[in-house]
């Protein structure tokens, strides 16, 4: 029962995964594009520490953890980059 | 047993939350709007997931509470600084 | 002295990653958190522990509240936007600020746009508005 409920709770993540890339390939306006890109990073690593709890492997699940922890950085660099390159 | 089904519960919530959230990026909304209803989506929804995770498998309590918290912080400052740079232009859509 | 926000973080994340409450890592993370480098201005300017402990507070229960607008935005589609201007309390630190600024954008119905140095926030609202 457990593994056909994590099993069910892992479809429903991927199909919902896949709202946000077609609108990340659709969208011509960057900024979009960048919304619709920062929902998928937080929505794998999400699923990654689902995943470790599915498998039951911690390994995995403290990749999830140390990728939520190191976070967006680069996301908010890219913003602050593309800010600047708009106002030279 | 109780906590089983109740960490089903949370997830099964925080999906629905994720769905509600993201399907809001297909209308053809401004980025500022889109970005309330994705931190409905995204932070609330994965800190409930995560809640729920954590009322299953209380074992690993810390590395769950670190990735609440972690989530939470991260996700408001990524919001904040893009609507900040989103907007600074003057115009945006 | 040392940025109570600063020194706060760094237990917490210490204490979450090792999970130990023994006496010897109790000690090494707070030597740790104490040696590792931080900026100079929380230095000179701390903050009142009053304001310190009043914002945790606020940050906490921004949580329920967070699930309660939630919910609200869910079952009734808010769909008027507008931008309003808030006055910034007097005699914040930087730190104060962030934690503002957190507790105001992570709610879902307001987001802060710009936090300007004369002490005011832009923030944008989502408001219901009725179909003309």
């Amino acid at each position: 029962m457990n593994l056909i409920a994590m099993n069910f709770i892992m479809i429903a993540m991927i199909l919902t995964l896949l709202i946000p890339i077609v609108e990340a390939c659709k969208d011509n306006n960057i900024w979009q594009k960048m919304l619709a890109l920062s929902s998928i990073s937080t929505k794998t690593s999400i699923m990654i520490l689902v995943v470790s709890v599915l498998r039951d492997d911690w390994m995995i699940g403290v990749v999830a953890v140390i990728i939520l922890s190191v976070g967006n950085a680069g996301f908010m660099l890219i913003a602050h980059v593309m800010k600047r390159m708009r106002n030279i | 047993m109780i906590t089983t089904v109740l960490g089903y519960v949370f997830i099964g919530i925080g999906i629905l939350f994720w769905f509600w959230g993201t399907s809001a990026l297909t209308t053809n909304r401004s980025v500022l709007f889109k970005l309330h209803s994705l931190s409905v989506g995204d932070t609330l929804g994965s800190i409930a997931i995560v809640f729920g995770l954590l009322l299953k498998i209380p074992r690993e309590w810390s590395l769950l509470v670190l990735a609440i918290i972690s989530l939470a912080i991260w996700n408001t400052m990524l919001g904040y600084v893009l609507a900040y740079c989103s907007t600074s232009r003057g115009k945006n859509d | 002295m040392i940025g109570y926000l600063n020194l706060m973080l760094r237990l917490a994340i210490w204490f979450l990653l090792t999970a130990d409450f023994s006496l010897a890592n109790i000690t090494i993370g707070i030597f740790i958190s104490l040696i590792l480098p931080q900026s100079y201005s929380s230095y000179k300017n701390p903050g009142a522990i009053k304001d310190w402990l009043r914002a945790l507070g606020e940050a906490i229960v921004a949580i329920p509240q967070a699930y309660i607008e939630a919910l609200q935005i869910i079952i009734r589609p808010h769909n008027g936007e507008d931008v309003i201007m808030e006055q910034v309390r007097p005699n914040r630190t930087p730190g104060l600020i962030f934690l503002d600024i957190f507790v105001i954008t992570f709610t879902p119905k307001t987001v802060v746009l710009k936090y300007h140095q004369e002490g005011q926030y832009e923030v944008h609202h989502v408001r219901r508005r009725r179909k003309s």
